[in-house]
């Protein structure tokens, strides 16, 4: 539905977008994530038309952003950072004019009624947007993104200045249009990204460093060679065992998890599997290991990982989560 | 279009801008026919035109200065620059908009003049040249208007801005009288907007100053479109 090919944006010297290429498929919802100044709404404003890159191209539905523009536009519904409102205007004012402006054939009076009570604005409905809170006025941005039922919608932080219950329903309610709307949600919240979306697309500094499921991401990164054991000893002598075997970066104590057992954070060398070697370790030295297993990263380790500056060098990482989206 | 343009006039008169514009060009209107007509026995009404002319321009860059301006600053343009119309249209949307305020103060200029065609026979030609040419004036300056506000998102100095260049092009042709070169002359009498309105206020249907006005029109919507899409590439 939306393909984008290398696209690049620059303001002066400043590289804002770094020749990020992605696509993504009808009816998926992507979350793109990434630190502030990461270039998220650069690239979603690039995808809506309000900018122009400096070099790439994107398609949105088949037609070309720059050779088809309105053609594109229709397709989308965008909801901006900062929500474009008129403060001048009630609601229902609002409404009808991005109605008209939009160009929308659905029957006027019951789509926007509808679009309302979806987003819960009924009641503020006739009411001057200059005297709506924060996120009424979040909310009434999104109403004018949905209408006329655009297949793609683009929201950038959809969620920001919304209380902890109307973030659920926004989320929701994003949940629910995803079923048959392609989306594209920028944020950087990770648990909401993790709720809503079945893809990300992590940006830093303007590229592109991860792409793939919540899973795959996690997995492409959760190093092979990090391995959290349990095991029943003495602690300062299974700390120094595991620190003798063969391969091994570093062991760290986590301290005691049940009586007489500690647990134990080893990290070998890249490529190797030290799960072997710890059970014969622990064998002869007959310290009952009572867990073992790869240490699993949190979607936040991932983040923190993919947007450090060291793993930017690293290309790798990224075919890494790729081949890992693959599989998947 | 016809949705930029309603939105406009809403938030003309849904502010106090609109009625103030509106009031203050008919009061001062009402004021000079009086002037004229009555204080001094005149039956001159080029003199009614011409001097209201200097006050329209004070009143045409408020009523252009927030175009462009303000929706840059409360981010509202990008609503309509990714809103599936053609950016010329919104231009000539918000141009046609700010005319209508303008037009609204100039059609109220006529009913002292329908008022003296009950009683006597003016020369309705003189009357409708002066006016159309007001009127033609106006509308070339409301573009030139919105042309700047697109340039900033500080209607003060869209307001203020504008100001300046619609006395330039007052005054301008006052120095030929100084210049003795004939290329310069030559082209100040070109761009001079108050040659242009002359024939209007001797009664004469200039087809080429009617011409003259309407392109410059085009020009600036041309320009404020050509501005707005460049702001994506910056």
């Amino acid at each position: 539905m939306i393909e984008v090919k290398n696209l690049s944006k620059r303001y002066g010297q400043n590289v804002a977008l770094n020749n990020i290429s992605f696509s993504v498929e009808k009816g998926t919802v992507v979350g793109f994530l990434g630190p502030n100044g990461a270039g998220k709404s650069t690239t979603m404003n690039i995808i809506t038309g309000y900018l122009s890159a400096s070099s790439g191209v994107v398609t949105v539905g088949g037609y070309n952003t720059l050779d088809n523009p309105n053609e594109v536009k229709k397709l989308i519904g965008y909801m901006p950072e900062m929500p474009p409102l008129y403060p001048d205007m009630t609601v229902k004012e609002y409404l009808n004019f991005m109605y008209d402006l939009k160009k929308v054939t659905l029957p006027r009076e019951k789509h926007i009624k509808e679009i309302c009570s979806l987003v819960k604005i009924s009641e503020v409905y006739g009411r001057l947007i200059a005297n709506l809170s924060k996120g009424y006025k979040q909310r009434v941005g999104i109403a004018q993104a949905l209408l006329g039922n655009p297949p793609v919608l683009i929201l950038d932080e959809p969620t920001v200045g919304l209380d902890p219950k109307q973030i659920i329903e926004i989320r929701n309610m994003i949940k629910n249009l995803g079923k048959n709307h392609t989306i594209i949600l920028s944020s950087h919240i990770l648990p909401e990204i993790q709720a809503v979306c079945e893809r990300i697309i992590v940006v830093n500094k303007g590229n592109l460093v991860g792409d793939g499921t919540p899973d795959s991401l996690s997995r492409s990164l959760s190093t092979d060679h990090k391995l959290i054991a349990r095991l029943e000893g003495p602690e300062n002598a299974v700390l120094n065992g595991l620190k003798a075997m063969k391969f091994v970066v570093s062991v760290q104590s986590f301290g005691e998890k049940e009586p007489g057992v500690f647990e134990y954070e080893v990290e070998a060398h890249e490529g190797h599997d030290l799960r072997r070697s710890v059970f014969q370790l622990a064998a002869k030295q007959n310290w009952p290991i009572l867990s073992l297993s790869n240490s699993d990263l949190s979607l936040e380790d991932v983040f923190l990982r993919l947007t450090s500056s060291a793993y930017l060098k690293d290309n790798t990482l990224i075919e890494n989560a790729k081949k890992g989206a693959e599989e998947q | 279009m016809r949705a930029i343009t309603r939105k406009e006039l809403k938030a003309y008169f849904s502010s106090p801008i609109g009625y103030v514009c509106v009031s203050v060009l008919l009061a001062l209107y009402g004021y000079y026919f009086y002037q004229v007509l009555m204080l001094r026995s005149s039956s001159y009404i080029a003199s009614v035109y011409s001097t209201m002319f200097i006050w329209s321009m004070m009143i045409i860059p408020i009523i252009t200065m927030r175009c462009f301006s303000e929706e840059m600053r409360n981010k509202t343009d990008q609503a309509l620059l990714t809103a599936p119309v053609g950016v010329t249209s919104i231009v000539a949307g918000k141009v046609l908009a700010a005319f209508l305020v303008f037009a609204i103060a100039m059609v109220g200029s006529l009913i002292p003049v329908v008022i003296i065609g009950f009683f006597s026979s003016p020369s309705w030609a003189l009357i409708f040249g002066n006016f159309f040419g007001s009127l033609l004036y106006g509308a070339a300056m409301i573009a030139v208007g919105v042309f700047i506000s697109s340039l900033t998102q500080s209607q003060i100095v869209a307001a203020i801005g504008t100001f300046g260049i619609s006395i330039i092009l007052l005054v301008i042709d006052q120095l030929t009288s100084v210049i003795s070169n004939p290329a310069v002359t030559k082209l100040i009498g070109w761009i001079s907007f108050n040659t242009r309105y002359q024939p209007f206020t001797k009664g004469i249907f200039d087809v080429s100053s009617i011409v003259f006005f309407l392109s410059v029109i085009a020009v600036f919507i041309f320009l404020t479109a050509r501005k707005l899409e460049s702001r994506r590439w910056s």
